[in-house]
């Protein structure tokens, strides 16, 4: 029996089938309006420099935590990710459940903001959201969920500001940054940040884009586009490839200053784990936190592998809940 | 176009045409008769020819890669096929598997010998999606197109010339530009590493594709579509890939290359700022100093800022409680006049 008996008739059909599907694929491609992203009603409750602190609407008849939730997202990709379809919103669900959701959109750092760094970010308006949340509910504690980089950037504050936060969730959050499965962290080991934000002041989106697609660049460069094809003809799945396909090389600018010090500080010295993440004057130690930690990671994930993110329950003294996810 | 939309007769008719032809072909398998080279592809270019005008431009560009993957995707399945037909009766299935795995690694070394046509190159295409990548990246970050820096003169004696010292009196200029063209050379060769890395690892990869075919006939099962041989050959590239590029080689390959790019930039950086401050213009090196010294100045403001918020409430609370104790001092000190007088 051959191995590979690709009948020549089947090939013609496959190709017939793959040419007709790219055909009908225009026409929707071209059928298809603006694509939108972020589903949920909001209001602008805050706003500073390029950041603007949302609160989302929330659905009638449902009753609402009297404890507000924070989501902290990364700054490397845009934060509609959350809400990017109806049938596919974090936020949607929280909202159904009973969650008063807030949420920073970090926007789009331009040239000017080259010199943000870690403590701008942390210490400046994270800390300035959290507190005009309090202050709008008169509370002293609200609930924090912060994703991806985001989720590192909340372990910093409560870590710093523990009186501030009553829960804190952190989904597919790197805290090990030195994993041996962890791509990114290997292939920065030798890069010379300083150089390269010296030269570029802010890093383009383009070069991270670059470093994502590069972790898997068959699949996500090329398999992705034959898959796509099977789709092309269904309208509704179009759109949603589409949305993410906005979504993935939607990459801000990063802050030069923010990035080099994230990739010194975390990805070549691991600074959770060494004790060595210094955010101005403060010295971060993740051992000061003491509320409740729910920990989400993917089992599968090429970008922050589990176990990268399964550390918090090891080095903090908060009882923490680690939640896998397939 | 508009009334048949732009899945139109004539389409049709070539894929029938297409089909046809490998209907005679199938027939006509040993033959000896030529079979034209890859009609569908031709015709699929034709057509994308005069639709693609139409269409916006990320349209244009998201079709395009599904294209470019169609291709490469029938062309592995062409490839196969043709030596399986040309050759499997005539010979045992792993001696033409042996030869087309063969093929495709002479395609990575950068030796194609697929009987004169590029068939087998294009194939490989598939593997220059990360160096494309790369490029791509580097454009983006350039005034011109595609990655120039790969296409400037070097070799031979370039660089031994580049570290004579500066003479005269221009010797600062000449130094920085013999700075400037090391800068590239490295970038070159950094450059080169990064795609020899790429070359080995489609080598490794064909092997793997080798080894992967014979646990499916182990399984006793056959890859009998092009999409089903396009996955597998995908999921052992990403294997491949994903192996080599966790190794310290592959690390410092990375670093260099990254490096060397902001070395050359850097460079460049360096001799624009000289050529701004000469027409007495604010350089970039000027502006970041400011840029820091600003955002200094901002994070001071807004922390006292804070703190005179706290001291306000703070006052205004003590403010708020005084009222309350004011009245009994007030008597107090009525009763201590009244007692005076």
């Amino acid at each position: 029996m051959f191995p590979i008996d690709i009948r020549p008739d089947k090939l013609a059909e496959e190709m017939a089938d793959y040419s007709r599907k790219l055909g009908k694929g225009v026409e929707n491609l071209l059928n298809s309006e603006q694509i939108d992203t972020g589903v949920s009603p909001k209001e602008a409750v805050y706003t500073e420099d390029k950041f603007t602190l949302y609160r989302y609407t929330a659905p009638e008849g449902v009753k609402q935590n009297s404890v507000p939730l924070l989501i902290i997202y990364a700054l490397v990709n845009r934060p509609y990710m959350t809400d990017i379809q109806e049938n596919r919103s974090t936020i949607k669900n929280l909202l159904a459940a009973g969650q008063d959701v807030y949420l920073i959109d970090w926007g789009y750092p331009d040239g000017a903001d080259n010199s943000l760094t870690l403590d701008d970010y942390i210490n400046g308006y994270i800390d300035r959201c959290v507190d005009v949340i309090r202050q709008r509910h008169g509370l002293d504690k609200i609930n924090i969920l912060g994703i991806c980089q985001g989720g590192t950037f909340s372990l910093c504050y409560t870590s710093l500001h523990q009186e501030k936060v009553k829960n804190l969730v952190t989904m597919v959050t790197p805290v090990d940054f030195k994993t041996p499965d962890n791509m990114l962290s290997a292939w920065v080991q030798h890069m010379d940040v300083d150089l390269l934000v010296d030269t570029l002041g802010n890093v383009p989106g383009e070069l991270l884009n670059w470093t994502f697609l590069s972790l898997k660049p068959f699949s996500l460069t090329g398999q992705k586009y034959v898959n796509m094809v099977d789709v092309l003809d269904d309208e509704d799945k179009l759109k949603n490839f589409l949305r993410m396909e906005k979504w993935i090389f939607d990459s801000p600018d990063q802050a030069g200053e923010t990035f080099r010090q994230f990739i010194k500080e975390f990805y070549q010295e691991n600074g959770f784990l060494n004790g060595t993440v210094k955010l101005g004057e403060h010295l971060v130690d993740l051992k000061n936190i003491s509320c409740p930690v729910l920990n989400i990671f993917a089992e599968q994930d090429h970008l922050v592998p589990p176990d990268a993110s399964v550390a918090p329950q090891e080095n903090s003294t908060s009882a923490s809940i680690p939640l896998s996810a397939r | 176009m508009s009334e048949q939309g732009f899945w139109n007769q004539e389409w049709m008719e070539i894929q029938q045409k297409y089909w046809q032809n490998w209907s005679d072909f199938s027939r006509q398998a040993l033959g000896g008769k030529a079979v034209p080279k890859s009609p569908w592809e031709n015709a699929m270019e034709h057509w994308w020819q005069v639709v693609s005008p139409a269409a916006p431009d990320m349209t244009r560009d998201f079709m395009d890669k599904m294209m470019n993957q169609g291709k490469a995707l029938f062309h592995m399945a062409d490839e196969f096929s043709r030596n399986f037909q040309e050759n499997g009766a005539a010979t045992e299935w792993n001696d033409v598997m042996s030869k087309t795995f063969a093929d495709m690694k002479q395609g990575f070394m950068g030796m194609p010998e697929a009987g004169g046509d590029d068939a087998l190159h294009k194939m490989m295409a598939f593997w220059e999606m990360p160096l494309d990548n790369w490029q791509r990246m580097v454009s983006s970050l350039s005034l011109m197109p595609g990655d120039m820096l790969c296409n400037m003169p070097h070799g031979g004696h370039l660089e031994r010339f580049l570290s004579a010292p500066g003479l005269g009196y221009t010797r600062e200029e000449q130094g920085q530009q013999q700075q400037m063209m090391l800068k590239v050379l490295e970038y070159q060769q950094a450059l080169q590493d990064y795609m020899q890395f790429f070359s080995n690892l489609g080598v490794l990869a064909v092997d793997r594709m080798q080894t992967r075919v014979g646990e499916i006939v182990a399984d006793g099962k056959q890859i009998d579509s092009a999409r089903q041989l396009y996955d597998t050959w995908v999921g052992v590239c990403e294997e491949a890939y994903g192996e080599q590029v966790m190794t310290p080689e592959y690390a410092k390959i990375h670093g260099r290359l990254v490096n060397a790019l902001m070395g050359v930039k850097h460079e460049m950086a360096v001799m624009v700022d000289e050529s701004l401050g000469a027409m007495n213009m604010p350089t970039r090196t000027e502006l970041r100093t400011l840029q820091t010294r600003m955002q200094e100045n901002r994070r001071e403001i807004k922390g006292l800022k804070a703190e005179i918020a706290e001291l306000k409430a703070a006052l205004a609370s003590q403010v708020a409680a005084k009222p309350k104790a004011a009245p009994r001092k007030k008597a107090a000190v009525k009763k201590k006049a009244a007692a005076k007088r």
